[in-house]
């Protein structure tokens, strides 16, 4: 059993690197280039800042490749990091609790937004670009409301520590790392991760054999807002506030990420080691640029060719 | 609550047409569209002109423009078909908020600019200049360093009027001390986080020359101080922002943050009631009353709370 264990998963690593051949060459010719231009690119503190640096875009695109691969989207990301960083503040000034308070607040805070979410697809039938986009404004509004438009400070060490380093490796990047180690087995080895693709990759056929379509759905939503509870808490730490202004646009990095990892929009196809090699690319891409000193309007325009670059490479390939 | 209430007395005031406030006998009716009430300066810009407007007996009508020129001039066109007695505008963008002014002028009703300019030419400006505040915080750094030294700029949201006075004023100042060396300057969108990451790289690539960071707002003031004080070099970079935000008085209280520039949103909120009863009344208003910005260091922390 262990034995076979092992198999599978090497199996499983062999296969997401023959899926993956693309990026993961865009992710090498990146950091060659990089490391001929700025020989400290490469240096440990530099790769530590990147792997700090990309340590919330990552959190929220494993979320959000969940509910891609059940053929859905999540435009609330950004609102909820909001909400819930400044929940988990509100709750996380020095000698209120332990900081496990906070950041399970925060936490339940996302899980409560993605399981509205959750509740509006799948049991409404509202389609999942509106329903998000609700509660992308809903969210962000509460979290104004929450803090009075003002940033909530004040923070306890014992929160901020999420954002500091263990020995030498950043936490956010060992909680990262945890999270999509996670997500990877669940989608492997539960019955409900296998669910997930066969709702994405073909609803009604999942439903004639007997899978709880809308019970599979609401769950990803809710794993999905819980993830990106989780970012926002991570987020309050390393800017050792809560921001009901912060976290704009993240939920566009988050599915481009997941996106030029292979993750389709159309659902079904899609995986957490590509959208992980996604998150390193953009990280890298962007670390890049400011050590290179690249003029913020040109940054833009790289990231944008960058982007669509990678998926059309991706798809060329395939067909 | 009181804004529908406002809004309600507006409608009824406003249906004796071309009739001004003193014919009526009744206090007069200032409509106010602000850029955007989720920003805390702005708030206090707000707060300062409700309590005026209180003490003078004005009625206000406020609108949110959530930061976008259309809303606004839309807003501007209901204060208009309402004839209010005078319009506070708190323009959204220099170009795209003049739609808004031009109509007013048209309609005869005087607009007051607060806070910031618009192309088109309103009947008064109150606000500050906003190269003086980047001006203010150079020299400073300059003064510190005493004329040398490497020297980070962040950057607000490109293209923006603040961002690109506050690099004009910051730019002005550097011009006059060759000593001084611009290592790099870069856009952190006046965000917090984005700043703490700039600041990382940053300190990957300038960490051993760089002397001092001037951030456009105090937010990426914030972040970059947070990089700095994470990578252990809080001694040797020193951090001036702008904007005197809460959090950041602290920091230059706690002796964490060099130094920050007050922008005073009080009197540029109480300035512009002013202004508007003056209109109002047909006395003469001056056409620009600049409240100067104030360099906030440790020892006058104390004063702005």
């Amino acid at each position: 059993m262990r034995y076979r264990f092992n198999f599978e998963t090497f199996k499983t690593f062999a296969r997401v690197w023959r899926g993956q051949m693309g990026i993961v060459a865009a992710l090498f010719v990146t950091c060659a280039a990089l490391t001929l231009l700025l020989p400290h690119f490469i240096g440990v503190a530099n790769l530590t800042n990147v792997v700090r640096q990309v340590s919330i875009n990552g959190i929220l695109a494993v979320g959000v490749t969940l509910v891609l691969l059940t053929g859905g989207v999540d435009l609330s990301l950004g609102s909820v990091v909001a909400l819930a960083g400044v929940t988990a503040a509100h709750l996380a000034h020095p000698g209120d609790y332990p900081a496990a308070v906070p950041v399970l607040a925060g936490v339940a805070a996302g899980a409560a937004c993605g399981a509205v979410n959750g509740l509006l697809v799948a049991l409404c039938r509202v389609p999942p670009f509106i329903a998000t986009l609700g509660m992308m404004t809903a969210a962000r509004g509460l979290a104004l409301a929450l803090s009075g438009g003002r940033p909530v400070s004040n923070m306890s060490e014992g929160l901020t520590a999420l954002a500091g380093d263990v020995g030498f490796v950043p936490a956010p990047a060992m909680i990262l790392a945890a999270v999509a180690a996670l997500a990877w087995w669940s989608l492997r080895n539960l019955r409900q991760g296998r669910y997930i693709y066969a709702v994405g990759g073909n609803e009604q056929a999942a439903r004639a054999a007997g899978i709880p379509v809308r019970g599979v759905k609401a769950l990803a939503y809710t794993m999905c807002g819980a993830l990106a509870g989780l970012a926002g808490v991570v987020l309050a730490a390393r800017i050792t506030t809560g921001q009901p202004n912060a976290g704009a646009g993240y939920e566009l990095d988050a599915i481009a990420a997941a996106v030029i990892g292979g993750t389709s929009l159309a659902g079904g196809v899609g995986s957490v080691g590509g959208t992980i090699l996604g998150v390193l690319l953009l990280g890298v891409i962007g670390n890049g640029l400011d050590l290179l000193n690249v003029s913020s309007y040109y940054q833009q325009i790289v990231k944008g060719v960058i982007i669509v670059g990678a998926v059309w490479f991706d798809r060329r390939k395939r067909v | 609550m009181r804004t529908a209430l406002s809004l309600a007395l507006a409608l009824v005031c406003g249906c004796g047409r071309n009739q001004s406030a003193d014919d009526r006998g009744k206090s007069p009716v200032v409509g106010v569209s602000l850029l955007n009430m989720a920003n805390e300066f702005i708030v206090t810009v707000h707060d300062a002109m409700s309590e005026r407007a209180a003490e003078t007996g004005v009625r206000l009508i406020v609108n949110d423009a959530q930061r976008s020129p259309e809303r606004q001039v839309q807003q501007v066109e209901n204060f208009i078909a309402r004839r209010v007695d005078a319009i506070i505008l708190n323009p959204c963008e220099m170009e795209a908020s003049s739609p808004a002014v031009r109509k007013a002028v048209a309609a005869g009703i005087p607009v007051i600019n607060v806070n910031s300019e618009t192309a088109a030419a309103p009947a008064a400006f109150v606000g500050s200049r906003d190269e003086e505040s980047a001006e203010l915080a150079m020299e400073h750094i300059a003064r510190r360093l005493e004329g040398s030294g490497g020297v980070l700029m962040m950057e607000g949201y490109m293209g923006q009027a603040a961002q690109l006075k506050r690099s004009a004023g910051a730019r002005a100042v550097l011009a006059k001390y060759p000593g001084l060396k611009l290592l790099a300057a870069q856009s952190a969108e006046w965000d917090r986080a984005k700043a703490v990451t700039l600041m990382e790289n940053w300190l990957q690539s300038y960490g051993s020359a760089c002397r001092a960071v001037f951030a456009q707002n105090d937010e990426m003031a914030m972040g970059a101080m947070l990089a700095i004080e994470r990578a252990g070099r809080k001694g040797d970079i020193m951090v001036v922002g702008v904007d005197a935000i809460r959090d950041a008085l602290k920091a230059v209280r706690d002796g964490r943050m060099e130094a920050t520039v007050f922008q005073d949103g009080r009197a540029q909120g109480r300035g512009a009631i002013e202004a508007a009863l003056r209109l109002i009344r047909g006395e003469t208003c001056e056409p620009q009353t600049i409240i100067p910005f104030k360099l906030v260091t440790r020892d006058n922390a104390e004063a702005f709370q």
